[in-house]
């Protein structure tokens, strides 16, 4: 008998994701995604100042905030027809490449590996064997013998003394879960490790932004680095030389353990390797910019359809006519008012709250579509579409990716297997070891333009009277973002973001086709409704971001002291 | 490296009383001069990336809206273990962890704060827009008070700025159809 699952288990908070999967006979038949939160902040930014929206919109999301930053300059730099100079530009990149590191790691294992890892059975491995199994995987210094008998020691500590903190909301003993014990404890060794590199990483965006979370160097027109290689106060040599000896670190763990464990991961669930396929069309807009227009990048974008490499169609520039031309945004199934299709420059923000009806509006979130088609974005869209411009580090990541993974389950996989839920893992950590590459690129740019000489960081923005509109992209870590502007003598006059959770989030559109996420659910494995695992792991494989723009801590316990308001 | 004793604003400055904690940081720089053994600094909303800014404290008070059941701008002061009571939810959005999550991978990683304090104000309207109601910014003051007596039982003395500008924070910057709120 079918079953209707509803995954909404913070319901006392709004702004969340909510998953309903129609199971019958342990499938996933049909499934709705919905967000619970009314968003509507582009609101706030009518009537201001274009050059003060990046510092409103970075706030749209506290983990997400470089990147609403950087495609808001953008946007108004768009709208202005305005280049950058191109030490602005290396230092937006380096950013950029920084914030997508820190995501991506944070991801994989703090955020979705304890859907494939079981913590508890990692008390049951044997130390020794760990380390031999690790050693022969990669040369990374932290495999070994004493640092995995360290880490199950400490694990034990906490389960003797009845907690398992972090790991309390963790499915244990599932029977989904199939790591040997000795990977389980090589895993956990690792997420405690990459809380380390994490901090690595956010040193660097701390370092060139000013401040994280929240950077403040950005500028329209540029950015706010002044540059003076003698002078401590300014960006100097120093400086520059610890951001490049933290990207060096980070890189190596990134390649040494990061890619190595999600090889492990898709080498022992290969039937992951096969659900979670959904949307095939892919999106991915291009990135990393080398001059100061917009018109070369190092991370190319493009379009694919029906997962038909061979026809992928480029995204050449900022300002695509292509792209901008093809986005528009359906509210048939979601809370705004009636069923119209718009594309952002037009797009409006009415809120129609009703009750979550299935058949008719169910979500906050509206449905973007590209040529009036759902679209998947993100990492995998990235690498599919790197790939198929035949863009070399892509190639090479994909290829050393396939090969570790190949060697790992000792069959020969090929590149099919990228459409899955294991694949967005899998398409993470190669765009991760992309990035990697390229940020130590971008800094040796940023360092050879220097010392050129040329120090410029900023060119003036000027606001001609009457009407102008732009949009920027950027590619961040869940894929493609962009912003949309419309300015009216130099105050904004309407203001739309379509970010990439939206693109795979997002509800059925006005012809009942299903977004990404649906999509991707169906066909899924449930063992246990009340513990459906298996629909987390193909949602968290495309790392959703929608809840985090209110944030309420829930208290369960008494305060020591209430301080009444006078 | 970031000082042994943070305070730390959290809560999206574009959702109304959500805005508390920034504002309360805001308003704590423009009035008092810290030592370099404290940190006060607004860092949003920031779910799982809270944790480097946690790792190693010695004294955290974080600054934030809380659901207590309590009226709309009461300011209560909550330990760590009042904050860490009762399961973790499971989680859908992998951004779902805040404080909680943060505190807990910290201590499996042997890098938690030593001392935690939760400053928290009940909201009365988290929504889009940028301000604060009446009763949770006339919270402001009372939150101020309770963070700096957490920092004189410890012999912290931050001393108090001649001048302070009481100007609106940035977001609260008069447009029209928005009031602004002084600090």
């Amino acid at each position: 008998m079918a079953q209707w699952v509803t995954i909404d288990p913070i319901t006392r908070i709004e702004g969340h994701l909510r998953i309903d999967v129609e199971v019958d006979g342990g499938r996933v038949r049909n499934a709705w995604s919905s967000g619970q939160m009314f968003r509507g902040i582009e609101k706030i930014l009518i009537g201001r100042d274009p050059r003060d929206a990046w510092l409103f919109t970075q706030r749209f999301c506290g983990v997400c905030t470089t990147v609403h930053a950087i495609a808001s300059v953008r946007a108004v730099e768009n709208a202005l027809n305005l280049a950058i100079p191109l030490n602005a530009q290396y230092i937006r990149n380096l950013i950029l490449c920084a914030h997508a590191i820190h995501d991506h790691i944070v991801h994989f294992y703090h955020l979705s590996a304890l859907d494939f890892v079981d913590v508890v059975s990692a008390l049951k491995a044997d130390p020794a064997k760990a380390a031999s199994i690790a050693e022969g995987l990669s040369n990374w210094p932290g495999n070994n013998r004493a640092a995995f008998a360290a880490v199950k020691e400490k694990l034990q500590g906490f389960v003797d003394a009845g907690q398992l903190g972090i790991f309390s909301n963790g499915y244990w003993g599932h029977p989904a879960m199939k790591l040997a014990p000795e990977v389980n404890l090589i895993a956990v060794s690792h997420y405690l490790e990459a809380l380390e590199y994490q901090r690595r990483i956010n040193q660097v965006v701390a370092v060139l932004g000013s401040k994280t979370p929240n950077i403040q160097n950005l500028a329209v027109g540029g950015v706010a680095n002044a540059i003076n290689l003698d002078n401590m106060a300014t960006l100097n040599m120093q400086k520059l030389y610890q951001v490049k000896s933290l990207l060096d670190e980070v890189k190596a763990f990134i390649e040494q353990v990061y890619l190595v464990d999600v090889a492990v991961v898709a080498a022992s669930y290969p039937e992951w390797l096969s659900y979670g396929k959904g949307v095939t069309n892919y999106m991915a807009v291009p990135d990393l910019p080398l001059d100061g227009a917009g018109t070369q990048f190092d991370l190319p974008g493009g379009v694919i359809w029906g997962g038909d490499l061979t026809g992928v169609k480029p995204i050449t520039k900022f300002g695509d006519e292509y792209f901008r031309d093809g986005v528009t945004e359906n509210v048939t199934h979601a809370w705004y008012a009636g069923t119209d299709t718009k594309h952002p420059f037009e797009g409006e923000t009415n809120p129609a709250y009703s009750d979550f009806d299935a058949k008719g509006k169910y979500s906050w979130i509206k449905a973007p579509r590209f040529q009036g088609k759902p679209m998947q974005v993100g990492p995998l869209a990235d690498v599919l579409v790197g790939y198929a411009l035949k863009h070399a580090p892509t190639v090479k990541w994909v290829s050393k990716f396939v090969e570790m993974a190949s060697g790992i389950a000792r069959t020969r996989l090929g590149l099919d297997v990228m459409h899955s839920t294991l694949g967005r893992h899998a398409a993470r950590a190669i765009r991760c070891a992309i990035i990697s590459d390229l940020s130590i690129r971008h800094w040796e740019l940023l360092v050879g333009n220097i010392s050129k000489g040329d120090v410029t960081i900023w060119n003036k923005p000027e606001f001609p009277s009457g009407e102008q509109q732009g949009f920027g992209f950027h590619e961040a870590p869940r894929g493609a973002l962009s912003h949309w502007i419309v300015i009216r003598d130099g105050k904004i006059k309407n203001y739309q973001a379509v970010v990439p959770s939206t693109w795979n989030a997002g509800p059925r559109d006005e012809n009942g086709e299903v977004g990404p996420y649906e999509a991707s659910l169906v066909g899924n494995p449930v063992a246990k409704a009340d513990a459906p695992l298996e629909v987390l792991r193909t949602v968290h494989s495309f790392d959703p971001c929608i809840a985090c723009a209110i944030h309420t801590q829930d208290v369960d316990g008494t305060s020591i002291a209430t301080v009444k308001a006078l | 490296m970031l000082a042994p004793v943070r305070i730390v604003g959290l809560g999206n400055v574009l959702m109304g009383d959500d805005a508390f904690g920034p504002a309360v940081v805001t308003a704590m720089v423009d009035r008092y001069a810290f030592g370099e053994d404290v940190e006060v600094i607004d860092l949003g909303t920031p779910g799982g990336d809270l944790v480097p800014h946690l790792a190693g404290a010695s004294l955290l008070v974080v600054v934030d809206t809380v659901r207590s059941g309590a009226a709309p701008g009461t300011v209560q002061v909550f330990t760590r273990d009042a904050l860490l009571k009762g399961d973790l939810q499971p989680r859908v959005s992998p951004h779902d962890p805040g404080l909680k999550n943060a505190l807990l991978l910290l201590e499996f990683g042997g890098q938690a704060p030593a001392e935690v304090f939760l400053v928290g104000v009940v909201p009365e309207k988290v929504a889009s827009w940028p301000g604060l109601t009446p009763v949770v910014a006339a919270a402001i003051d009372p939150a101020i008070d309770a963070v700096l007596s957490l920092l004189a039982e410890r012999g912290i003395q931050p001393s108090r700025r001649e001048s302070p500008s009481h100007t609106a924070p940035w977001w609260n910057a008069a447009v029209d159809g928005f009031t602004t709120f002084a600090l």
